[in-house]
């Protein structure tokens, strides 16, 4: 019960603690100032908790499965093996505990007051803070943005927590499906069904628009979707789900597509149709901060809002919904409030989806450089012809680099393959530094390593690979 | 759409070939007409050269760096007027002496590109409140290096240059020695006054005097005169003095006010002065002309000197501005030097320069006493086929009079 209101004040309240809000937090600190971190859930956000890091334990887990499944072709008999769910979630739990920990403990040396509530502006310098025991004003100095996203529902599909899920829920499962259907072909949905595919479940794909990973390179997509097929995993694309039945724990869902209108039974459903930025329910407008045309806060390239003592980050700012990029941001932010003259001058943000291969992506593909006025060179080669990938087993796949011609300056890196989303690095380094495709190739990569073949790649676009074949026209 | 040859232009009087700088567009570029498209280097000035036509870039014939005799094709252009013949009429002078040619903006050249420069460079820039895509970038492919970041904010704030072989030698950069040998085209201004140079030395046989004289009047005038100028935003400085010294004696010496016409061996006595003024400059030095000097006062040379150095430093000096003068002013004391011998600005036939201006042991008086006065040393290179020892020697005698009794030069003001 609220028994009263009392108005404190801050020097710097964060809202939201996730990736963004919580390395904020901690350079805020480290530059001296008095922080409060206000998180309505767990500290850790959504990546932590419930996304990022969950999902890739569990995805890890499904991979050793099915490798031991394929094993026999390396000379391992497995007699008999199994899954245990329970045991997934234990370990997936301790992965997520050991980084919350982690992150707490690094909150509190760091001297950040964290509160478990809700925050809504009040106006341009106060919040009230709203948790189970009480309600206060704050008045603040500055203020960092950071409530993320959150997943987009879908009219059609509503959740329910037992049949039709979200990737919170499904991430928590403590059985395995025997048909789950994924509506929604973008990365999270092709990443849990395969996971699950690779624990046992039959897998369905339901994709509205033309083709999976809308908004990825085709050319590298492809590598998935061979991979998707050899896994036995049914995708219908051009494919929208229009009612959907639930009887007995069992979904019954309509869908329209090409061929046209057919039912596709399952006991789970996940939808993954995408992300809406957290900006509703924060009285915003109180504080003077706007929105742009498509629901995004505004922000200047210090991450400054509209109200110049706010600064916002992360999913609820134009960009990709990353939590890196937010982890960036968050220290733009904090030094720009802190007076430092930092500035989000970042030359790319690399993607990365753990599919299986995993694609990873960094900088322009050929088609956008060609649109920014470069003559693009590209250079690609095959983790086929990689020493490390066929002695990994795991030899799908390829490496891309596009560079300027003139100048031989990279202007973007492209992998699917084994390891795509920690080989990106390099790519990432190689493009901030500015480097050129010479750089690249006469940069020595150990052998034998994946690596090797962005070197490759480089030495392919130069017209002289020593791996792969030159075809002359 | 019908092909339209364009030919490069005469960009002013008695240029027979040019430097392509840079191109402003490339193949396929859409162009409109007066869009600047090519800037070329002349033998002083850029000048940016402004599209005839409308139309698209069908190709290009010049490469960036390559010498080009005037009247070649250059740049062929599919030109969207349907009706122009494969061949298009001859050109209009593109640069005419009364509309010297806008310079293009550096961000309008960098447009849509973001510096090449690393994120701990870019930091850099921003602690020094340094817009970076204005830094001219001294590394390969233009790479914005932390001492350039540096340079800039320390004042040396020269607008982003072309890309492709500097027009100047390259400065010594901080103490890194070279690990190899490096060859640097001769380019641009750098080759413009590498030519000049030899032309001159090679025609003009060069003799050249020197002198000091005692300034304490000069000094204290400029010192008194500098606040009320100071009041009006005018550096003043020692040389609207010495343009003022060097006229009056230029009237008394018309000799030294001329030029040799070697066709016609003729001496051609100019009734106008048009001084010359030896601008340093990073890239190379430049000599802007101030027209009619010796019809303009103290402040107005003085005026005219911060403005044209300023424009020679950001390379914005049209053509005209650096042509046409009659005689011409060192001041090689600027860099601390005591004395030189200057080499002839030709076709004119002597040079002045002043050397720093410094506290020197004088005898003085009947019972020689040694005082401690301000000195400044000077010189005058002449060109023997028209000038003698002994005129050079009372020109030099008389500019030093006014020089040491600068209240004279009053007597000589129109």
């Amino acid at each position: 019960m609220v028994v009263g209101e009392f108005t404190e004040s801050a020097d710097l309240v964060v809202i939201g603690g996730g990736p963004g809000g919580y390395v904020a937090a901690i350079r805020a600190a480290q530059l001296g100032r008095q922080v409060t971190l206000v998180e309505r859930e767990s500290v850790g956000g959504v990546c932590l908790n419930v996304g990022c890091i969950p999902s890739k334990a569990v995805i890890s887990v499904a991979d050793e499965y099915h490798r031991l499944q394929e094993a026999g072709s390396r000379g391992i008999r497995v007699a008999s093996a199994s899954v245990d769910m329970s045991g997934v979630q234990q370990f997936k739990a301790q992965v997520v505990g050991k980084l919350t920990g982690g992150v707490k403990e690094l909150l509190r040396a760091n001297g950040v007051t964290v509160m478990e509530a809700e925050a809504r502006f009040v106006d341009p310098h106060h919040v009230r803070v709203v948790s189970e025991y009480e309600s206060k004003k704050i008045e603040f100095r500055h203020a960092i943005l950071a409530t993320g996203s959150r997943p987009r529902n879908l009219d059609s599909v509503p959740l329910d927590g037992h049949v039709v899920l979200g990737s919170t829920e499904l991430l928590a499962l403590d059985r395995v499906p025997r048909h789950l259907v994924v509506v929604g072909g973008g990365y999270i949905g092709l990443e849990l069904g395969t996971a699950f595919r690779k624990l046992g479940s039959e897998v369905t794909v339901v994709e509205a628009l033309g083709s999976l990973l809308s908004g990825t390179d085709a050319g590298l997509v492809r590598h998935v979707s061979r991979q998707l097929n050899h896994l036995g995993i049914t995708v219908h694309l051009n494919t929208r789900v229009e009612s959907l039945a639930i009887q007995n724990g069992e979904a019954t869902l309509t869908v329209s597509g090409e061929t046209g209108d057919f039912a596709v039974s399952a006991d789970s459903v996940l939808v993954t149709v995408g992300r809406v930025p957290n900006t509703d329910g924060l009285d915003l407008a109180e504080a003077g901060i706007e929105l742009d045309e498509r629901g995004l806060v505004r922000v200047d390239q210090r991450l400054r809002t509209t109200n110049p003592d706010v600064a916002a980050i992360g999913d609820i700012t134009p960009g990709p919904m990353l939590a890196h990029k937010a982890s960036y941001q968050g220290k733009v932010a904090a030094e720009s409030l802190a007076g430092q003259p930092s500035a989000q001058d970042a030359l790319v943000v690399p993607a990365v989806i753990f599919t299986d291969p995993e694609i990873a992506t960094v900088g322009m593909s050929e088609s956008q450089a060609r649109e920014a006025g470069y003559e693009p060179v590209t250079g690609r080669f095959s983790f086929q012809a990689n020493g490390r990938a066929l002695s990994l087993g795991h030899a799908r796949g390829e490496a891309l680099v596009v560079a300027d011609k003139t100048t031989g300056q990279l202007l973007g890196v492209h992998v699917a393959g084994p390891e795509a989303s920690s080989l990106i690095a390099e790519g990432g380094l190689a493009l901030e530094l500015g480097a050129t495709l010479e750089d690249l190739a006469l940069t020595i990569h150990a052998h034998p390593t994946l690596p090797e073949t962005l070197m490759e790649a480089a030495e392919a676009a130069l017209g002289r690979p020593i791996h792969s074949v030159v075809r002359t026209r | 759409m019908a092909a339209y040859e364009w030919k490069l232009p005469d960009v002013g009087e008695g240029i027979h070939e040019a430097e392509i700088m840079q191109w402003l567009v490339a193949e396929g570029d859409e162009v409109a007409p007066d869009q600047p498209i090519l800037q070329i280097q002349t033998d002083k000035a850029v000048v940016d050269i402004p599209s005839p036509t409308a139309g698209r870039v069908a190709k290009i014939l010049a490469q960036e760096g390559e010498l080009v005799r005037v009247g070649t094709v250059v740049i062929v252009f599919d030109s969207a007027s349907g009706s122009s013949a494969a061949v298009a009429p001859e050109p209009e002078p593109a640069v005419s002496p009364s509309s010297p040619a806008l310079p293009v903006s550096a961000e309008k050249q960098v447009a849509g590109r973001r510096a090449l420069a690393t994120p701990a460079v870019r930091k850099l820039a921003r602690e020094l409140h340094v817009d970076i895509q204005q830094v001219h970038g001294s590394g390969e492919r233009g790479r914005v290096l932390a001492e350039d970041v540096r340079a800039y904010a320390a004042g040396d704030s020269r607008p982003k240059q072309v890309p492709g072989p500097s027009a100047a030698t390259p400065r010594p950069r901080s103490v890194q020695p070279l690990a190899e040998e490096i060859r640097v085209p001769l380019r641009g201004t750098r080759r413009a006054i590498a030519e000049h140079m030899v032309r001159s030395k090679y025609t003009a046989p060069h003799v050249t005097n020197m002198d000091e004289v005692e300034v304490e009047a000069l000094v204290a005038m400029r010192q008194q005169m500098k606040e009320t100028a100071g009041e009006q935003g005018i550096k003043l400085t020692y040389l609207p003095f010495i343009i003022k010294a060097v006229i009056a004696a230029l009237k008394q010496f018309p000799y030294l006010n001329s030029s040799l016409d070697d066709d016609t061996k003729e001496i051609v006595l100019k009734p106008y002065y048009h001084i010359g003024i030896a601008v340093d400059d990073p890239d190379g030095l430049v000599v802007p002309v101030i027209r009619n000097a010796d019809q303009k006062s103290l402040l107005e040379l003085a005026r005219e000197i911060q403005d044209l150095t300023d424009r020679a430093h950001a390379h914005r000096l049209t053509r005209e501005e650096l042509g046409g003068s009659t005689f011409t002013i060192t001041n090689f004391g600027s860099f601390g030097g005591l004395f030189a011998t200057p080499v002839i600005n030709y076709p004119e036939v002597a040079i002045f320069g002043t050397g720093r201006i410094q506290k020197r042991a004088l005898v003085v008086g009947e019972d020689d006493r040694i005082v401690a006065r301000q000195v400044m040393s000077v010189c005058l290179t002449f060109d023997h086929r028209v000038v003698d020892g002994g005129t050079a020697g009372r020109f030099t005698n008389l500019i030093m009079r006014y020089l040491h009794q600068p209240a004279n030069l009053f007597l000589e003001m129109s």
